[in-house]
């Protein structure tokens, strides 16, 4: 029985109909929910191919040709020089450990803080994670002078008895980075069972057998679900502090040094609060390419956007704080060191991409994402995340490869300049990244559609009198 | 005589058998011998891995250091200073630390090469000594010998005292000895002021080590000049005195390396030093502060001379000339020297002469720091001055009219070295046979008719009394401290092979059957005297000499300038005179003899290409050291490409901007430049010798190499100089902005 | 292996040294330095263990040149040996001096990023010894290849052999006994090596001179180098 009242209707946004804006009022029946992902998985057209293509291409040649190179010829093919010993290999691990930050981050705290619009997005920013993980995995070996003898920094036992030293933060670097891979990796896993187990029952052939595999014989019993959703809730609580490690790990890399603006107590939530910062534009990224592509209109709708879009505002304005933060007090110091670094930024080599770096990262997030249309426009934050995305790729360029052109002895200081093979490296890298997105996208359901269907089921729209009124049950 | 066979010679044997049988059977030309050679045998000399030292005698440079040599496993590993040794007191210097890379470079000339195409043509025919030499022979044998020439450089003692036997054997002029380190060392103006004052044509030594005011004119004594090495120590011992520390005050256009270990820096005008050390004196007569004593009357001495007017060209105030006299003369040790930039100016020797002059008036010459090289203990040991720069001139004229036909050269790289302007190139097309001796590819050897392929100075023995000496008289020996590593020979002992090929006279002035019979003979007369070991006869001598290094005298063995007939004459105050019109040239041209390539006959080693040269940090390139204020009015900055351009030719250097140097002057590096000397040194840089003015001193007859003006043009271009230093970290402390 | 009753140190006089380059080369020869070649100079990848940094100080024509020689500062406190994760950089027991391990090296360049004194160095391409230049190779010395970091020894293999000879003459190291090749060669006797546990050795005289400092001491790395600053003159 509807209860009739004289209260004012609610009045939406621009008079929109409640349905076309929020997908968990909007349900549809599980088996179309089901046709819209299993059809975005087995759509492989010419536009397909040709991206596998050329992906393959650059992996090939970054990878397999620049990279193979660097190791038959030496590190000296690379650009980087006394006293410039790391250079974009380092910028690249910073940049992609920071883009990995994004699926844990969007995935595991909105989970965590039961924040709604997350539901149809977790899949496809945790992939970011696991591939972003994969290429940032391979740089330290990529750095490495003799990448051949890169096992001497696994703990094994050995004759010798040589271990590594647990002093140095490469070694924390990498346990802490193997302990994300298997960690998000299972948090990617685990929600993705129902979806496998889903494409299990529409599929034949090897894909049958391979899905078959990947559910583990999920056929959703009451135990099953009760198991899995305890796992995901421990995960997402557990991954998140292993998020905020690694990030200050990296960080640690540099801020454990002595150098003259490495040596920062700040580096650690700073570096953080970057990577989610461009983390969480890489999802915008992705997901706008992806909803194109794909065809998952339904699933991805600007009001999840419009959150993202949010999100990214308040962490520039973070990440803008613990800029001038680390900045000021550098500053205010007034070691003469500090005081070069902070000219040479300004005036110096890189002042250009400095400056770039300031309007990508600061200027343009406020100036545009403060409008809701934009946030809501495809182009628009298409375009703002880009350049997020740039501008903190930048701001990693200057820690590593340009405080390191400035130290304590002039006599000694130095440039920097890539060289063609570490340009055809990243490239390597960036195109190895794509590639396993795009190929994954078309094995795996890039949108949880049990998560979603769980999401609709428990968002209603009720009519009060002319009135709708969405309504909320409390799952747990 | 029986047979025997030891168990360990059998197995040897027989094990050598059955590998050759099994090497080869798994080869497929089974003609092809297959030599084998046990590492058990190795030459009787060495053990595996145990280290033995040879001690011999430094040629990278005419100073004659005393090196030690680290050989193992029959290979010479690494040359260090003799401690022994009087001169340089077990230190060496980079370049005769380098001489290791001149035994094992690999662009060695292995063979002898006789010329098969033209000169334009670089088409050689390998061929024995056996050949080389009676082709040699016996085309000598019927040529006049007044068509026979020699030029070589400032050779070490044995070689030079063989060629001057061997020309006087043919019957014909001595040879000529040029090159462009002794050029820069100034051996012939300091033989000349010795000449004229002393009556000596020995070579003034400085021991600055008691020193506590050292003046130097044209410094470059801890870098180039005649003994760096033997001056280094010095000049250390000279700063660490106990209890006190020598000041030392450098007069030059350029702050040189020498310059900048300066307490303080004076940048006279090039080519006024010599007026500067005048005024000095002057001072010092008029203030009666002289103590030189009454034999000289220094009134007379210093009649020309006018304070004011020389405060004025030197650009030193008359109050800051006056107190640098009155430190000068009251110091209980002064010294002044003479450097190799001041000999190389068109008043070179009057220059030198004024601060020989200073040295004497303050009694530095008595028991002072003033020395003069003692004369050689023996006949034996006398050695031919060197040729001026004119006796080249002549010799080039000589060459050009026709009248040389067979042209030797050792030990000098006339092509290379020679001002572009003499000419010696186009005289040398004259010249019908040219024969090269040499252990790298030269520029001379790359138009030579026949190249005879030389050991290094670590294949071969020889002697060298080492002039100037400091202290101690020294006669030092060299001797080989490996087996030659290819089918070269030392030049003297393929003198000595040509002549026993020869009749006559050549055979009775070089009767030696090799030169350690040569040399041998040469010592004899040291058994008798007092040394650092006494010998009973000639064999044990010899050893002993191998084993030390060298002889030398128990005492110091310094000769005391004595005033002589010409010391009385009233010195000239001579201004300096330029090649070149100052409107159309406004810079003067300073070449900086380099400490790493000496006058570049080393560019060819890898380890002095790579050292930086210790002012600009920069190696591998040549570059013109500019005032940055001149630098801004020429529009130019670091690392731009810049044409320097004299009347003789045109060179391009990079831009660096050192605050060193007078505004109205550039410098640039020797030793860059070549076309030859293998894969390290051709095509590199420029070379500045090419440009100078064949200026010489008209009473010495030294080339005045640093009187040459220059015209600085910005070219196009830029070319990152290859240096260690941050310019710009450097530039932003020296500005204190850190 | 016992641990070291050496405190092994070196003394500069910068009163002395006049810049001529004579222990770069010194250094080249003894450890087998490889020399890079134009290029790589030019990039700023010249490979000296040593070298002089020459500053400028004042204006023409009032300027005056400095000279320092640079190398690794053997700290005690080393700031290049907690970093590496391989232990291929590290402090040795044996020598109290701070070794690197070339066979253990991986090429993480972590060292050199945290020297304060910039005086590591790194093998971008193997080393190119032309025959018959390898025989110049000091037999005593590793000839390193590429991707791996080196610097300054402090010539440990001249350590070793004043040690070695000691032993067999059974005597005590004397002060002299070790000389790395950069002191033997110093023309100037500017550089001067021993131990300084000696209390009567010339270094541990030189260590207490007025004129004596560490190169950045206020960083707390304790150097093993001490620079003795120039002297003044009794004139001016």
């Amino acid at each position: 029985m509807s209860v009739e009242t004289k209260a004012a209707p609610l009045v939406w946004p621009e008079e929109e109909d409640p349905r076309e804006e929020h997908l968990l009022l909007d349900p549809r029946p599980r088996a179309e929910l089901n046709q819209i992902v299993l059809d975005a998985m087995h759509r492989t057209g010419f536009g397909f191919w040709a991206a596998v293509t050329v992906l393959s291409l650059l992996v090939l040649i970054g990878l397999g040709g620049a990279w193979g190179y660097q190791i038959y010829k030496g590190m000296g093919v690379a650009g980087i020089r006394r006293p410039v010993y790391w250079g974009v290999y380092i910028t690249n691990f910073v940049f992609w450990i920071g883009i990995s930050h994004s699926g844990t981050f969007v995935s595991a705290i909105l989970r965590v803080f039961k924040a709604e619009f997350r539901r149809p997005i977790t899949r496809g920013s945790e992939m970011m994670t696991a591939f972003a993980l994969v290429v940032a995995g391979m740089y330290p070996l990529i750095h490495l002078g003799r990448t051949w003898r890169f096992y001497w920094m696994v703990p094994y036992p050995n004759q010798r008895q040589l271990w590594p030293n647990f002093h140095s933060p490469l070694m924390w670097d990498m346990l802490a980075i193997f302990t994300y891979v298997i960690g998000s990796t299972l948090y990617l896993y685990l929600p993705l069972i129902p979806d496998v187990a889903m494409a299990r029952d529409h599929s034949t052939g090897w894909r049958h057998k391979l899905y078959r595999i990947l559910a583990l014989g999920w056929r959703g019993t009451e135990a099953e679900w009760h198991h899995l959703k305890t796992a995901i809730t421990i995960f997402a609580f557990a991954i998140i502090p292993v998020m905020f490690s690694v990030h200050t790990i990296v960080s640690w890399d540099f801020g454990m040094t002595m150098k003259v603006g490495w040596h920062s107590s700040i580096f650690g939530p700073y570096f953080v609060t970057g990577a989610i910062f461009s983390g969480v534009s890489a999802v915008a990224t992705v997901l706008l390419i992806v909803r194109k592509t794909m065809k998952l209109e339904y699933f991805l709708r600007p009001e999840h956007f419009d959150a993202i879009g949010k999100l990214i505002l308040i962490f520039s304005f973070a990440w803008t704080y613990f800029f001038f933060s680390d900045y000021l007090t550098e500053w205010y110091g007034g070691e003469a060191v500090g005081k070069e670094l902070i000219t040479f930024q300004a005036h110096g080599p890189v002042a250009p991409l400095w400056y770039l770096m300031l309007i990508m990262n600061i200027a343009i997030p406020w100036l545009t994402l403060w409008n809701r249309r934009v946030r809501r426009s495809t182009w628009w934050l298409f375009l703002v995340t880009i350049g997020v995305n740039i501008g903190m790729y930048i701001e990693r360029y200057i820690i590593v490869t340009g405080f390191l052109q400035r130290n304590r002895l002039p006599f000694d200081w130095g440039v920097y300049n890539p060289s063609l093979v570490e340009v055809l490296i990243s490239i390597g890298s960036l195109s190895l990244f794509m590639l396993l997105y795009v190929v994954a996208s078309r094995f795996i359901p890039l949108v949880p559609v049990w998560e979603v269907q769980e999401g609709q089921i428990t968002h209603s729209l009720r009519r009060i009198g002319r009135a709708l009124v969405p309504s909320v049950a409390e799952l747990e | 005589m029986t047979f025997h066979i030891t168990r360990r010679d059998f197995l040897k044997s027989s094990a050598a058998a059955s590998s050759l049988f099994l090497v080869s059977g798994c080869t497929a030309d089974l003609q092809k011998p297959v030599w084998m050679e046990s590492y058990v045998n190795p030459p009787e000399e060495t053990l595996p891995s145990e280290n033995f030292w040879f001690a011999s005698t430094c040629r990278m440079c005419p100073a004659g250091c005393g090196v030690i040599a680290k050989v193992s496993n029959g290979r010479v590993r690494k040359l260090e200073g003799n401690p022994e040794h009087p001169l340089n007191r077990g230190r060496l210097c980079a370049r005769g630390q380098a001489g290791l890379q001149e035994l094992y470079h690999p662009d060695r000339v292995q063979q002898a090469l006789k010329r098969s195409g033209d000169r334009s043509q670089d088409q050689w025919t390998p061929l024995s000594w056996e050949q080389a030499i009676g082709d040699l022979a016996a085309g000598l044998q019927d040529v006049d010998p007044d068509r026979v020439a020699f030029l070589t450089g400032y050779l070490p003692h044995y070689q030079s005292e063989l060629v001057g036997r061997f020309m006087k054997g043919l019957g014909t002029q001595p040879p000529v000895i040029y090159d462009a380190q002794a050029a820069f060392d100034g051996r012939v103006t300091l033989a000349a002021a010795s000449q004229r004052l002393f009556d000596t044509p020995a070579l003034p030594v400085f021991d600055i080590s008691q020193a506590d005011v050292v003046f130097g004119f044209g410094a470059d004594f801890l870098e180039t000049w005649l003994s760096p090495v033997a001056y280094s120590q010095r000049y250390g011992d000279m700063r660490g005195q106990v209890g006190k520390r020598g000041y030392f005050a450098a007069f030059g256009p350029r702050l040189s390396m020498t310059a900048a270990s300066a307490d303080r820096w004076l940048p006279t005008p090039p080519g006024t030093e010599g007026l500067a050390a005048l005024a000095l004196g002057k001072i010092i007569v008029d203030e009666g502060l002289d103590r030189g004593g009454d034999a000289i009357d220094y009134q007379a001495l210093y009649q020309d001379v006018d304070v004011d007017a020389i405060a004025e060209i030197v650009e030193i105030p008359v109050d800051e000339l006056t107190q640098l006299a009155r430190t000068f003369a009251a110091a209980t040790q002064p010294v002044a020297l003479p450097g190799g930039m001041l000999s190389g100016h068109a008043n070179g020797l009057d220059a030198v002469k004024a601060v020989a002059a200073l040295n004497m008036l303050v009694g530095a010459g008595e028991e002072g720091g003033m020395k003069l090289t003692p004369e050689p203990p023996s006949r034996d040991l006398r050695r031919a001055p060197v040729s001026s720069f004119a006796d080249v001139q002549a010799l080039t004229a000589r060459m050009a009219n026709g009248d040389v036909d067979t042209l030797f050269v050792l030990g000098a790289n006339p092509v290379y070295e020679l001002p572009a302007a003499l000419g010696f190139a186009d005289a040398l097309a004259s010249v019908k046979n040219v024969v090269v001796f040499a252990t790298l590819m030269t520029e001379t050897a790359q138009v030579a008719d026949l190249i005879l392929p030389a050991h290094t100075y670590l294949e071969t023995w020889g002697y060298e009394f080492v002039d100037p000496g400091f202290g101690e008289m020294t006669v030092s020996a060299q001797q080989p401290v490996v087996q030659p590593l290819y089918d070269t020979r030392d030049p003297g002992d393929a003198l000595l092979a040509l002549a026993n090929a020869m009749d006559g006279d050549v055979v009775k002035r070089l009767p030696w059957p090799n030169l350690v019979n040569f040399i041998q003979t040469r010592l004899t007369s040291l058994q008798l005297l007092d040394g650092n070991f006494t010998a009973s006869d000639t064999d044990t001598f010899w050893a002993a000499w191998l084993q030390h290094g060298g002889w030398w005298s128990q005492e110091a063995a310094w000769t005391p300038p004595t005033p002589g007939e010409g010391f009385g004459k009233a010195l000239a105050a001579t201004p300096p005179r330029f090649a070149g019109d100052a409107g159309e040239r406004p810079f003067h041209l300073i070449p900086i003899p380099s400490v790493i390539f000496g006058d570049g006959r080393h560019a060819g080693l890898p380890w002095l290409q790579e050292a930086p040269d210790p002012m600009t940090t920069a190696s591998w390139d040549t570059w013109v050291e500019i005032n940055p204020v001149t630098a801004q009015q020429l529009g130019v900055a670091n690392n731009d490409l810049v044409t320097i351009a004299a009347d003789g030719g045109e060179i391009t250097a990079i831009v660096y901007l050192y605050h060193g140097i007078r505004p109205d002057a550039v410098a640039v590096p020797v030793g860059q430049g070549h076309e030859a000397l293998g894969r390290w040194a051709s095509q590199r840089g420029a070379n500045v010798l090419s440009i100078l003015a064949p200026q010489t001193d008209d009473a010495s007859g030294q080339l005045a190499w640093l009187d040459t003006r220059v015209q600085v043009t910005k070219a196009e271009g830029r070319r990152v100089l290859p240096a260690l230093e941050s310019n710009l970290g450097v530039e932003r402390f020296r500005q204190q902005s850190l | 292996m016992t641990e070291t009753t050496h405190r092994w140190t070196m003394a500069i006089d910068l009163d002395r040294c006049t810049g001529c380059q004579a222990c770069v080369v010194a250094c080249h020869a003894e450890n087998n330095v490889p020399v890079v070649g134009e290029d790589e100079v030019r990039m700023g990848r010249a490979m000296h263990w040593l070298h002089i940094e020459r500053y400028w100080v004042g204006e023409y024509p009032n300027i005056q040149a400095r000279f320092i020689p640079m190398m690794c500062q053997q700290c005690e406190n080393a700031p290049c040996e907690p970093v590496c994760p391989v232990f291929a950089t590290y402090h040795s027991q044996v020598e109290d001096l701070n070794i690197q391990v070339y066979n253990r090296c991986i090429g993480t360049r972590y060292c050199a990023n945290n020297c304060p004194y910039i005086a590591r160095t790194f093998n971008w391409f193997n080393p190119e010894f032309p025959e018959p230049l390898n025989e110049q190779l000091n037999p005593d010395v590793t000839v390193r290849k590429r991707g791996i970091m080196e610097k300054c020894t402090f010539c440990i293999q001249r350590i070793h052999d004043a040690e070695h000879v000691a032993e067999i003459e059974g005597r005590p190291v004397q002060d002299g006994d070790v000389q790395p090749a950069c002191a033997q060669s110093c023309p100037t006797n500017a550089i001067v090596f021993g131990d300084l546990n000696d209390p009567n050795s010339r270094i541990s005289q030189l260590a207490g001179s007025r004129r004596s400092s560490r190169l950045l001491e206020e960083l707390g790395t304790e150097p093993s180098v001490i620079y003795l600053s120039g002297g003044d003159a009794h004139v001016s």
